[in-house]
């Protein structure tokens, strides 16, 4: 019964999983900055003025928008509310809605599940690793569009198709995949999976080097199994990691675009449409700025409520 | 090396500066009365060339220089120029296009009698470039119908003759999923090609067909500038159960139809299936890829209703408030004159103009290639376009939609898939201000 004691003891010492502690004092800061307090807003000007053309300036446009029925030759028309109104009655937003959040849920868990497994498995110095990590890690640098493409051909649902071929080979299928409305959100959130695994491997691999190696050794004396280390060592020293990684996934699982749009466009029969597919056929389809502006404010405020959730439950967790 | 602190801080000062710079820049504005023309095409590299030539003769022969642009992402540019109020003097672009141009203020109304040589264009032309308000907002420049493509080897392999109707169109596409017509002893050949997926409308736009020859329609124009959904229809409950027999006999359709558009599904000229119903835009790619020899445009097999199919095509529109008028009119009619619709129609990159719009020049004989008779005389005598009055765009869509929804699904409602088709397409006119 040793070992919880132990793995409390490595969350205080070894992980940094604690509110954050304060800045060391001690370090001195350049003396070229102590005299001139504007100099590092000089530094940060030229990011700052990005951020305020391409990120901060479209956003406080797209909230303006929102409000609006959007003309840009006749002139904007203001509706208030009612570009929202229309958003959250639309069945067809409602379904897109439920696709996002069953596509967010289950590609979160299963990109922390593989990532997780491949981090165990790929973790070590040696230089065949290196090679299979940087092998695992190709579709994470692979343009979306181009994973998009070669799914489908995998994907492609006669005999004739590769993984219908392997499939065929002990005796199943083939299978519809992406034809089917049954299968085709599945099949997408397969390929999510795919991508996201090896992102979540690097920042789990990342989050293991920091692991107390004394602290196996010594639950191995004391006759922990694999599971229990799992469980009392591995996990607790990992929740900053988790913590990224997860709130990365699933802001990466609501705005869920490009995956769906190469693998589907939406179909079969609306069944992989989600809520960024909508919002673009909306606004680039049908000229229709004004409602896709306020679906995208929707999906920002959700996005930001769930970051918040997940930061204040994993903070309270590293608290108790 | 660290630079010393006095050159970090001038570096940041002058990236900053540089910054500025780079953002206070802007585009200058138009719609003043000197200066070149400035033209934009929804086009590719390819037949932007094409676009060069017409333009470069047009300027040889009138002294009016040409800033031509092509445009691939079209209206999202057009949307980004309307906001500075400040449009390109002329638009060619899809003749579908001019009721959402026209009800968002983008275009300068047309007197089509001013225009030199519009007694060459045919009326009905005339007549499907007119808007809500009975004004005439495009000037036509080229036009298109749809054509029935086969794979004649395949079809001459298995001893079938050229289908004529739809019972012998299914058949043949039956025969060319089961007969192995390319002889390799594997069941990997297809019937037709159908891009099926919903984006952009792709299945509405292949469907549309079929529904005019089935004796149905989609919306139906009910005069005073004034529509109605026609889909809830028993002519189209015989169509749409016809096309969904054939989504589910397995190899009449290609695989995977139900999200394919017409970029991922090349089958037809792969040589992996043998029916497609599309444009006479594709001969010059698959020419090269399947070989002239290998396939047949043929007259489109006639439904219950007769052998209508898609018409489309582009049109020249102003600019609103752009000035240049004398300009702009030489330039049109220039564009629809013999000569420029020529030069539009031939060239060794692709053709912009593919039927002509101007009565006095056959494109199979401007072409020297007589399939092109077959386009020009189903875009005569039997070809119907989408309503272009009103804004098109979210009717397909909602078409395709409906449509994609009853193929997934094999034991599908199809009257109460129609009646709910019916409501939304009503919903959407509607929303227009254009329901009856």
């Amino acid at each position: 019964m040793t070992v919880p004691a132990r793995s409390r003891a490595a969350e205080g010492a070894g992980a940094p999983a604690g509110p954050p502690a304060a800045p060391a004092g001690g370090r001195a800061r350049p003396a070229f900055l102590r005299g001139r307090s504007w100099l590092p807003w000089l530094f940060l000007a030229p990011g700052l003025l990005l951020a305020t053309v391409f990120k901060f300036y479209p956003m406080v446009e797209g909230f303006r928008l929102s409000l609006f029925e959007v003309q840009p030759f006749l002139g904007n028309i203001w509706v208030g509310l009612d570009n929202y109104a229309t958003v959250l009655t639309d069945p067809r937003f409602q379904s897109a809605i439920g696709h996002t959040v069953i596509l967010a849920v289950g590609q979160t868990a299963g990109g922390l599940i593989v990532g997780f497994a491949l981090a165990l498995l790929l973790e070590g110095q040696a230089r065949s690793l290196w090679f299979l990590r940087t092998a695992v890690f190709l579709p994470v640098v692979t343009a979306l569009a181009v994973v998009g493409e070669i799914w489908r051909l995998l994907y492609f649902p006669t005999e004739g198709g590769f993984l219908n071929s392997l499939l065929g080979a002990v005796g199943v299928g083939p299978m519809p995949f992406l034809d089917s409305p049954d299968s085709a959100l599945w099949s997408v959130m397969a390929v999510g999976i795919w991508v996201l695994g090896p992102y979540n491997m690097v920042i789990i691999l990342a989050g293991l080097t920091g692991v107390d190696r004394n602290l196996y050794e010594a639950a191995a004396v004391d006759g922990a199994s694999i599971g229990q280390r799992l469980l009392h060592i591995t996990l607790p020293a990992l929740r900053p990691a988790l913590a990224i990684v997860l709130t990365l996934s699933a802001i990466r699982g609501l705005r869920i675009f490009t995956e769906v749009y190469v693998l589907t466009g939406g179909g079969p029969s609306g069944s992989t449409e989600v809520w960024m597919t909508r919002v673009f056929s909306l606004g680039f389809e049908r000229n229709d700025i004004g409602v896709a502006s306020a679906a995208s404010v929707l999906l920002l405020i959700a996005t930001m409520l769930l970051t918040l959730g997940v930061q204040y439950a994993t903070r309270r967790k590293a608290a108790s | 090396m660290r630079g010393s602190p006095r050159a970090t801080g001038t570096m940041a000062m002058l990236s900053t500066a540089a910054l500025l710079g780079l953002t206070a820049c802007s585009g200058g504005g138009g719609g003043d009365d000197s200066g070149p023309l400035e033209v934009w095409s929804r086009s590719a590299p390819d037949p932007a060339k094409t676009y060069e030539k017409v333009f470069a003769a047009f300027t040889e022969k009138t002294g009016v220089k040409v800033d031509y642009k092509p445009v691939m992402e079209f209206d999202q540019q057009l949307q980004t120029r309307a906001g500075s109020k400040d449009l390109p003097d002329v638009l060619i672009n899809d003749s579908g296009s001019l009721g959402n141009y026209q009800s968002q203020g983008l275009l300068t109304p047309i007197e089509p009698g001013d225009i030199k040589g519009n007694e060459d264009i045919a009326d009905s032309d005339w007549k499907g470039s007119v808007g809500v308000d009975g004004k005439t907002y495009g000037i036509p420049f080229s036009r298109q119908a749809f054509g029935t493509f086969v794979n004649k080897e395949w079809r001459e392999k298995l001893g079938k003759d050229v289908p004529e109707t739809w019972a012998d169109l299914e058949e043949l596409a039956t025969a060319f999923a089961k007969d192995d017509p390319d002889g390799n002893g594997k069941d990997d050949t297809y019937g037709m090609v159908v891009p099926g997926s919903t984006e952009n409308g792709y299945l509405g736009w292949w469907a549309s067909s079929y529904l005019w020859q089935g004796g149905g329609d989609i919306v139906a124009d009910t005069g005073d500038g004034t529509f109605e959904s026609a889909v809830a229809s028993p002519e189209n409950e015989k169509t749409v159960e016809w096309i969904r027999t054939q989504f589910c006999t397995k190899g009449n359709v290609q695989p995977g139809a139900l999200t394919a558009t017409t970029s991922n599904a090349p089958f037809f000229p792969e040589g992996t299936a043998g029916i497609y119903l599309t444009g006479p835009y594709v001969m010059a790619e698959y020419d090269k890829k399947l070989g002239k020899e290998k396939y047949e445009v043929i007259p489109t097999p006639a439904g219950p209703g007769g052998a209508t199919t898609l018409a489309e095509g582009e049109n020249i529109y102003f600019g609103a408030g752009s000035g240049k008028e004398a300009d702009k009119k030489q330039l049109a009619e220039f564009l629809i004159s013999p000569e420029g619709q020529e030069i539009a129609m031939t060239g060794t990159s692709q053709p912009v103009v593919r039927l002509p719009v101007n009565t006095g020049l056959d494109a199979a004989e401007v072409r020297k290639d007589d399939r092109w008779k077959v386009f020009q005389d189903s875009y005569e005598n039997d070809a119907k376009a989408f309503p272009s009055a009103i804004n098109f765009t979210p009717v397909r869509q909602g078409l395709a939609e409906g449509l994609n929804a009853v193929m997934a699904d094999c034991d599908s409602d199809i009257p109460a898939a129609l009646d709910e088709l019916d409501t939304a397409i009503n919903d959407e006119l509607e929303s227009q201000d254009v329901l009856k």
